[in-house]
This record gives structure tokens, C-alpha cells and sequence, in this order.
């Protein structure tokens, strides 16, 4: 299978006051084409610095990360936002949004932005409004973002990081803003943007939404000190409870 | 702990607390220097005409003859409390040299004086006394030194009959009585050994001498000694305080633009102090709630913010105290080079405007801080607002424009919450109207509209003093026969054209049984049909006047009232036929028909000669034939009829570098309007800008949302203030004219530089502040979304 992401030897250092806090600790994994991959951990353990160092928007120490092969912690700060424009998505915890657009403008303006197709505004308004019908959000597209819920904001949210079509998605706590059924359906949007073909890799520390990956990886003192592959064929609750089994262990 | 709160929250809120401090610290020094500037500028003529002497009433005679008549006069007029007699010696423009022998100008005759038998006070440049005068040294009022580009420590030559005297020139003084724009006679201050050289001839006593008499009348009623002074002979001068003081009313106008100019930026860093207050108390809500939730009163809470605010006012008051200082001195000291202002509580003031502006700031730190008393802990927590964290609508929509992402944000951000810029644009369009208005000021000033409130309209105007004294005691036929020798003259240069001149003549007038010494204007050879009239008919008549506004109410006279002018050769009972404006005489002037008998012996002053060609030339045309003229005639000064009128009000010079003063403040203001918001703007919105970035917006397009934002409320506000500043500029300027009798005038708006010269320079220093102030966004990062509370 091809590897979308390659981290090589990762290191994150922080100096305050002289005093330098090493967050991240020569990180190494891959993320296969298709593959849905979550971070666990406890906190202050370096899940969100290690997706933000990955994602390229946070410069890593030293180290690598390959997207599709090509170095992206030697690229300019013009190039890292062409990237993230045209290669990569993102899911924040927080539900951000621009205060004075309404929803479809939130979502479309990533899209005009976005120069690597040769799609007219009308293209681009068109494929938008296809991702909010299959995200069940198209009947919100022209309210403002104060009037609609938390849910559906998360997945307008989802919508913008898709519209430019990209290799990977990443996501930050996804569910940590949003109530247990919320949480589902919008777990349950990006399990289906995964099995259409979306590389996802997702820092989460709850156990129930790390359980919908096919593989998880704990990261504990900057290091990740272990890897669980979700077996397959199993229900939701024996996904969740195997999981669960596999933290205990780690000591979480 | 609250002292621990307050200094730490001093520290972490560092960009935010430093926007509220800058704002204090301009708000505090425009206060200061702005008080001083009000209470300096409200008493300015009165301080100034007290500081140099002059009394309730005075009479500037000529000649020898009028000794007699005025001492007759001061003995037994009732009302006279007090006088003081000054002796002068006229001298003539011919008669004073520069250093290498060349001829200088002066715009009326200048006076010779002692500086140790003057009873008038004199100052220097620095509003200090000048120091004694050394046998062989002068000093000189007015603009002259200027004027005739002399030096400091040149030597002039001053002649008058047979007697030269050369004298080095010590400096300027600025002279009460006869400095100001409308007074314009150049007063020369010399030693007493000097003064006697010319005052001890006995051709020059008959000729040239004269005095100037100060009177100050029981009460301060000077109707006595009005009525009295019309049986003294050669009286040159005669006005009341009260109208020497509206003399300096060009001077005013600047002081009063730099008054207005004043009480606007109090505003101004008031309505940016209160946007900026509310700010910070928006945003700390999330403390608010945090102490809140754990049980701290209100009062606390409240007090806690107003401990920080009073610091903050305190530390911004005393540096804009210490910076208002230099400032109000600026200003002043642009205002008026002929004048000392001042007030005699001096920096006392300024200390009272830093005391108010602390008040006020502490004020609107408790009234901003109700806020804390209506919200509960849990809409606290929520940065104050209820419900959802959003409330704002969206006006416009990305797939229904084509425009750019960056263009978009900005103009859906200026549309959907334009309460936001409010601030903005009354900052930039009071700054941007007051420039304005004083553009369109200037501009009428050196417009031909205003030639008809001086003389009528010619192509050309020439002045020469000494041909004009000539002209002055000479009959008509000696006027033609000048007149015939220009128009050959021109002739010869190939530019035909006639030539005329306005006079003014001091006849006695009764009206309602009452005498007054008045002048009264005659246009000889002149375009008759020029002069313009602003109620009923013009004089058609021999026995037919036209009289200023200003005039009639003080004789008490209408239109169509007939009052008795005593012309020397005959008494006329003359028809007032129509009111006109003039600023000649202060406004009070009469204005007589060509073929009135009018009688040179009762001439008093002659103004420039007027030349009118007769092709009709072009503006082109004309200014090349003026070169053609001054270097025909080197010892003349030649205007268009623009530069008349500049060269009459003289204070254009002056509108003009205060002009220039308003706009680098007003660029300033805006420079420092744009940073503290845009850092207020950067501060509110890192969040979306983080985002924006995350998703792989580039800075470039975060710096033009920012910058175009800016730019449509600085061409909105630039755009309302040019609308604004034709109404405005009728309704603020207008009275001050009017003060002068001249209450209709036309203004001469400029489109180019009312919508696109000074606008655009605002327009522009906005968006290059506004680039540079964006740039900090740089330090947002995208993984910065991950911080944001």
C-alpha cells in the first residue's frame, strides 16, 4: 500500500526560559493511502504538538515528515500554505469559523481560494453544496454559523476541510466540543469519508472514537511507546472494549 | 492578590493596555493643548491689544496742521479719562534703501518712531521686549524684514528730505496697533538720537510729521470722542479698540481653525478611549466570569479594572502633560506671527486638561464596566455574549460574487457589522473636513471671488507706493495725464489697455443729525459695472451711494435714507440706493458714484493701479503680459487679481503653512487611529486568522483583507468629508467673514484637490499604515488555533 505520511526521527523542542522541554522525541510512523490512524494519549503528552508539527503547521525541531514523498519541513512558509490548501484538511476541537459568512461562504472559501483545478466559482459553489448534502447540512448552507448546533457546525467544519479534495485529513480532538450524539454522527461522516478513500489521522482521547480506527498509536513523554491495530470484524462494543483492554495496559 | 491580578494582567494584556495608554497619553496632550489653545485664542485680541498698549480709542493724524484741532479736542471732550501722544515721522517708500542701494516695498506708509519716547509696547520674535535700541540700530514691524528678504544685522538706509540715516537692522517687532493684515503700516523703531535727525527739521515737521494718540475714555465709551474727532483736521486714523481688534481678524481665523482643530482631537481620542475601553472589557470577560464563579462581589470586580484604568490614565496623563506643552507652543506659534497670545494661567491649564482627562477615563471605566454587573458567571465565561457565541448576519454572499477572497472578507466584514468602524470614520472624516475646509479657506482667499470686496475687477493690478502718495494730493488731470503715459506705454508693448484706480476719501457724514468722520471708496476710470451690490439698486446717480451693512447699523441708516457728505467743495444730501460688502476700512466704508465731487484733498489712501486690456486676454495671456510689465516697471509690484486679493487679506501665507500643519497632524492622527485599531482588529480576530491560516490562506492574502478593509472606511469617511466640507465649510467660515461685514461670499471649491489631492494623501497613509501594521499578523500562526480560548 502507498504511504501517504512518512515521520522520520521527529523532535519538537520548546525553550522557556532557558529551559528546554522536548515534546516530541525522534517520533517515527507511516499513514498508508486510506488508512484512518488516531492519536492517544495522556495529556501533555505531544498528540496535538506532534499533528500540528506533521500537518506542517508548526515547524518541527528536526526530523522529517514526508507527504507523498516529498519533504515538507524544508518548504517556505508560501509553500507550507500551499500544502495545506491544496493537500491536507483539518477538524479542530473547537468548531472555528469566520464570524461574518454564513455557512456555505465558510465552506466555499477554502475552494476559491484554491487554484489546483481549472473548476469556474459555479463548479466550485456546485461540488460545495454536494458535500453539504452528503453531510446532511445543505438545508443550513445560507444560515449563519450563531444559527445552527454544534453538530452541524462540526460538520460544516468537516465540509471545508474536504472541499479542496485533500490527501490527508486531520483532525484535533473532533468530538471533544460536542455531546455523546453528536459525536456519533459526526464519527460517523468521517468513518465514511475514510471508507470512500480519505486518509485521516486524528488525535483523540476518548476511547469510543479512537475505536472507529484502524489502527491506533499511543503517545506517551514525546515517544510513542505503542501501536494497536483495530481488528477487524469485530461490533462497535468489542472494538471499543479490546481497545480499552489495550489502555489498561499502558497504564491510562 | 488584587495587586498581584492587576500587575500580572498589566503584563499578559501587554498590546491592549499599551493601545489605552497611547490613547490617554493623545487624548491628555490634545486636552491640554487645546484648553490652552481655547482660552488663548478667546481672549487673543483683547490680551494682545492690552500686552501692547492700546487704549479705548485712536487718532493717527498727518501733518502739522492737525495739532491744533486734536489738542483742542483732548482738553475739552468730557469723556476722555486719560491720553498719550506718540510723534511719528511718515517716511516714503522711495525714501528707504537696502544694504546694496536697492528699493524696497512696503504695502502703506511707513512710520518712523523713537523706541524711548513710545508709549506702546513693542515684542520680539520670542514675545519678549526687544532690548534698548544703540544709536544707529532699528527694529521693524509687520512683515517687512520678510517681505524685502533683509537680514538681521543688514544695514538700510532711510531717507526724507535731505536727511539719510543708515541703520542696522536688529529684528522684528510685533506691534499691537499697527500689525495687524488690515492695518499693514510698517512702524520702524529707532534710537532717540535717530528719531531727532528727521523730527528736529523743520521741512520734515511741516511735511511729514504726525501723531498717533491714545485715548482711554471714562467707561469705556468712546461715543464721545467719535463725535468730537469729526471736527479734527488730517486725522489719517480714527477707530475704536473694538474695531483695531476685528483688524486681526485673519489672524483669528487661524487661531479659531487651530481652536476647532483642537476640540475635535479631545473628541476624537474620546471616541477611540471609549471604543478601545469597551474593547478590553469585552475581552476579559472570561476573568470576569472566573471571579465570578468563585464568589468575588461586583464591587470588587469593578473595582479591580478601575484600579487598572486610574494607572493607566495617571501614567498617560502625565506624559501627555509633559508632550501638551510643546504642542500647544506649535500651534500657537503658527497660528500668528504678528500677535502675542497667551494666557496668564499659563501650563496651569494643561495641568487641568491631564486632571480631566484621568476623570473621564476613570468615568468611562466604571460606566464600561456595568457590563460585569448584568452578567452571570456562565455568560461571562461565554466572552459576554448569550446563547451562541456568534451574533452577526451576513450581508453579502461568496457564490453570488466574483470577487477575490481577500476583497470579499473585507467588504462582507465593512457591510455586516459597519458599527465596528464608526470610530474610524468619524476619526478620519473630522480630520480629512477639517483640512478641507481650510483648503476651501484658502483657496477663496486667492480667488478672484473676493476682488469686488476690495476694488473692481481688472486684468492686472500694480502698486507703487510713491506714485500713489503722489496721486494722492494731485487733481484729476495729474491722474490722466499718468494714466496716458501707462496707456502708451502699453501701447508700445503691444497689449492695449486702459487704466483705473480706486480711492478712498475721509469725508464728514451726517446721519440722523449725527457727524462722523467716514470713508468712502471711488473707482476712477474703473470698471463700474464690476462691483457687485447684495441688496437694492446700484448708485446711478452723482447724489446715489451704496454703504456697508456693517456701516448702516452703525449710523443707523436704511436703504433709501438720505444722509449729508460734506465733500469740501460742496455738502451733498445723498440717496442710499443699495448695501455692498467690503473688507477695505474694516467693513465700514461708503462706496460713491463715478461722477460724485469728489475732492482730492480729502484723499486718504490710493489703492493699486488697475489695468484692463482691451482683447479680453486669456489667464495665459495675462500672466505672461504681468512678467512683460515687472520688468518694465522694476520698482512696481504687478498681480493677477488672485494675488491681489491674497496680497490684500496677507494672511494666505499663513492659512497656508497652518494648512499644512492640519494635514501632517491629520496625517499623524490617522497614522496612529490605523495602528491601535488594526492592533485592536488583530487582537479580536487572531482566531480567524489562525484558521485562515490552517487552512493554507497565505499571509499575503491575510495582510489584503486587513489593508482593503481599511481602505473602504478610509474612502467612505475621505468621501463624506468632501461632501461635508462645502456646507461646512459655508456654515463655520462664513461668520468669521461676516465679522468683517462681508457676510455672501463665494467660495472657490476645487474638485481636484476636495475629492482626490487630500483625500488621497488620508486615503493613502491609511492603507500604507494599515500594510505595515497587518504585517504583525505574521506572528499568528496557524497552530495557534490550538491556544485560542
Amino acid at each position: 500500500m502507498t504511504k501517504v505520511l512518512q515521520i522520520k526521527d521527529l523532535c519538537k523542542t520548546y525553550v522557556v526560559e532557558k529551559r528546554q522541554n522536548n515534546v516530541l522525541k525522534n517520533v517515527s510512523f507511516d499513514v498508508d493511502d486510506g488508512e484512518m490512524v488516531g492519536i492517544m494519549g495522556p495529556s501533555g503528552s505531544g498528540k496535538s504538538t506532534l499533528l500540528y508539527s506533521v500537518s506542517g503547521m508548526d515547524r518541527a525541531t528536526s526530523g522529517q515528515v514526508l507527504l507523498e514523498g516529498k519533504d515538507i519541513t524544508t518548504l517556505s512558509e508560501k509553500e507550507l500554505a500551499s500544502v495545506r490548501l491544496d493537500d491536507m484538511g483539518f477538524i479542530f476541537q473547537q468548531m472555528f469559523m469566520m464570524k461574518n459568512l454564513t455557512i456555505m461562504d465558510n465552506i466555499l472559501l477554502p475552494a476559491i481560494e484554491c487554484s489546483k483545478s481549472a473548476e469556474t466559482r459555479k463548479d466550485k459553489v456546485a461540488r460545495c453544496e454536494e458535500l453539504m448534502r452528503k453531510l446532511g447540512i445543505i438545508e443550513i448552507a445560507g444560515n449563519d454559523i450563531n444559527e445552527v448546533s454544534g453538530g452541524q457546525l462540526q460538520r460544516a467544519c468537516i465540509c471545508r476541510s474536504m472541499v479542496n479534495n485533500p490527501k490527508i485529513l486531520f483532525a484535533d480532538e473532533p468530538t471533544g466540543a460536542l455531546n455523546r450524539q453528536s459525536s456519533a454522527e459526526v464519527m460517523d461522516e468521517i468513518c465514511k469519508l475514510n471508507q470512500e478513500g480519505t486518509t485521516v489521522l486524528m488525535v483523540t482521547h476518548d476511547a469510543k472514537v479512537a475505536s472507529r480506527c484502524s489502527r491506533v498509536l499511543y503517545i506517551a513523554d514525546g515517544n510513542i511507546r505503542s501501536e494497536y491495530r483495530t481488528p477487524e470484524g469485530l461490533s462497535d462494543r468489542d472494538r471499543e472494549r479490546a481497545l480499552n483492554n489495550w489502555l489498561l495496559e499502558l497504564g491510562w | 492578590m488584587f495587586l498581584r491580578i492587576l500587575r500580572k494582567d498589566l503584563i499578559k494584556r501587554k498590546a491592549t493596555n499599551l493601545i489605552v495608554l497611547l490613547f490617554v497619553i493623545l487624548a491628555a496632550m490634545f486636552v491640554g493643548g487645546g484648553l490652552n489653545n481655547v482660552l488663548t485664542v478667546l481672549n487673543g485680541t483683547d490680551y494682545y491689544l492690552d500686552k501692547g498698549g492700546v487704549g479705548d480709542y485712536i487718532i493717527i493724524t498727518m501733518g502739522r496742521n492737525a495739532l491744533g484741532s486734536l489738542d483742542e479736542m483732548l482738553k475739552t471732550e468730557p469723556s476722555i479719562k486719560e491720553y498719550r501722544l506718540d510723534n511719528v515721522v511718515y517716511a516714503s517708500q522711495d525714501g528707504i534703501k537696502k544694504q546694496d542701494g536697492s528699493a524696497v516695498t512696503t504695502k502703506n506708509v511707513p512710520l518712523l518712531q523713537s523706541q524711548m519716547t513710545s508709549t506702546f509696547h513693542f515684542y520680539n520674535e520670542n514675545n519678549e521686549d526687544p532690548a534698548p535700541l544703540l544709536p544707529g540700530h532699528c527694529y521693524i514691524a509687520g512683515d517687512f524684514i520678510k517681505k524685502n528678504d533683509i537680514k538681521i544685522g543688514d544695514t538700510i538706509f532711510i531717507s526724507q528730505e535731505d536727511i539719510s540715516v543708515p541703520l542696522i537692522v536688529d529684528g522684528k517687532i510685533k506691534d499691537a496697533l499697527l500689525g495687524s493684515t488690515f492695518m499693514g503700516n510698517t512702524r520702524f523703531l529707532l534710537h532717540e538720537d535717530d528719531f531727532q535727525k528727521f523730527a528736529s527739521d523743520a521741512d520734515i515737521i511741516e511735511k511729514y510729521s504726525g501723531q498717533i494718540c491714545c485715548i482711554d475714555t471714562i467707561d469705556h465709551d468712546v461715543k464721545g470722542v467719535e463725535d468730537a474727532v469729526a471736527n479734527c483736521s488730517n486725522v489719517a486714523f480714527n477707530k475704536p479698540r473694538s474695531v483695531i481688534g476685528t483688524a486681526y481678524v485673519m489672524d483669528m481665523i487661524v487661531a479659531f481653525i487651530v481652536l476647532i482643530l483642537s476640540v475635535c482631537l479631545i473628541i476624537l481620542a474620546f471616541v477611540v478611549l471609549k471604543v478601545s475601553l469597551s474593547f478590553t472589557i469585552t475581552k476579559e470577560f472570561r476573568e470576569i466570569g472566573v471571579l465570578k464563579a468563585i464568589g468575588i462581589r461586583n464591587i470588587k470586580i469593578r473595582t479591580l479594572y478601575l484600579i487598572k484604568y486610574l494607572v493607566i490614565a495617571i501614567v498617560g496623563s502625565v506624559i501627555g502633560f509633559l508632550l501638551s506643552i510643546p504642542l500647544s507652543d506649535l500651534l500657537l506659534r503658527s497660528v500668528s506671527e504678528n500677535m502675542v497670545l497667551g494666557n496668564s494661567l499659563g501650563i496651569w491649564i494643561n495641568v487641568l486638561g491631564a486632571v480631566i482627562v484621568v476623570i473621564a477615563i476613570v468615568l468611562m471605566a466604571y460606566l464600561s464596566t456595568r457590563k460585569v454587573k448584568k452578567a452571570t458567571p456562565v455568560d461571562a465565561i461565554r466572552t459576554g455574549q448569550t446563547g451562541e457565541r456568534f451574533s452577526k448576519k451576513s450581508k453579502l454572499h461568496l457564490s453570488k460574487q466574483n470577487a477575490g477572497t481577500s476583497a470579499f472578507l473585507a467588504v462582507n466584514d465593512t457591510v455586516s457589522n459597519p458599527k465596528r468602524y464608526i470610530a474610524i470614520v468619524i476619526a478620519f472624516c473630522l480630520c480629512t473636513l477639517f483640512v478641507l475646509m481650510l483648503v476651501n479657506t484658502t483657496n477663496t482667499m486667492r480667488s478672484d471671488a473676493l476682488i469686488s470686496t476690495f476694488c473692481a475687477k481688472a486684468d492686472l493690478y500694480m502698486n507703487n507706493v510713491k506714485d500713489a502718495m503722489e496721486l494722492m494730493g494731485g487733481d484729476f488731470d495729474k491722474t490722466d495725464a499718468f494714466f496716458a503715459q501707462k496707456e502708451q506705454k502699453l501701447q508700445e508693448l503691444n497689449m492695449p489697455g486702459k487704466m483705473g484706480v480706486e480711492y478712498q476719501y475721509g469725508y464728514s457724514v451726517t446721519a440722523n443729525g449725527k457727524t462722523s468722520k467716514l470713508i468712502c471708496e471711488y473707482g476712477y476710470k474703473t470698471d463700474y459695472g464690476s462691483y457687485t451690490f447684495t441688496k437694492g439698486t446700484r448708485p446711478e446717480n452723482r447724489n446715489e451711494i451704496a454703504i456697508t451693512e456693517a456701516l448702516a447699523d452703525k449710523i443707523d441708516v436704511r436703504i433709501g435714507d438720505t444722509v449729508t457728505i460734506d465733500f469740501g467743495s460742496e455738502k451733498l444730501d445723498c440717496i442710499i440706493t443699495a448695501y455692498y460688502q467690503s473688507f477695505n476700512q474694516l467693513g465700514e466704508i461708503i462706496r460713491l458714484h463715478p461722477s460724485a465731487p469728489v475732492d482730492n484733498r480729502y484723499c486718504t489712501s490710493v489703492m493699486a493701479f488697475q489695468v484692463t486690456f482691451d482683447d479680453h486676454p486669456s489667464n495665459k495671456v495675462i500672466s505672461e503680459r504681468k512678467k512683460i510689465l515687472e520688468k518694465e516697471y522694476p520698482k512696481y509690484e504687478v498681480f493677477t487679481t488672485s494675488e491681489y486679493v491674497a496680497d490684500c487679506i496677507q494672511v494666505v501665507p499663513t492659512m497656508e503653512a497652518v494648512q499644512y500643519l492640519l494635514l501632517a497632524i491629520t496625517l499623524i492622527v490617522v497614522a496612529l487611529v490605523t495602528i491601535l485599531m488594526e492592533l485592536s482588529f488583530l487582537a479580536d480576530e487572531k482566531s480567524q486568522i489562525a484558521l485562515l491560516k490552517a487552512i493554507g490562506f497565505k499571509n499575503g492574502r491575510i495582510y489584503g483583507w486587513h489593508v482593503i478593509r481599511f481602505g473602504i472606511v478610509a474612502f467612505a469617511a475621505c468621501l463624506l468629508a468632501a461632501l461635508l466640507s462645502i456646507p461646512m465649510t459655508k456654515l463655520c467660515i462664513s461668520p468669521i467673514f461676516g465679522m468683517m461685514g462681508v457676510n455672501k461670499i463665494t467660495y472657490a471649491y476645487k474638485p481636484l484637490e476636495l475629492f482626490l489631492l487630500y483625500p488621497g494623501a488620508v486615503l493613502l497613509m491609511t492603507l500604507i499604515v494599515a500594510y505595515f501594521t497587518s504585517l504583525t499578523s505574521k506572528s499568528i500562526h496557524s497552530y495557534d488555533t490550538a491556544n485560542i480560548e
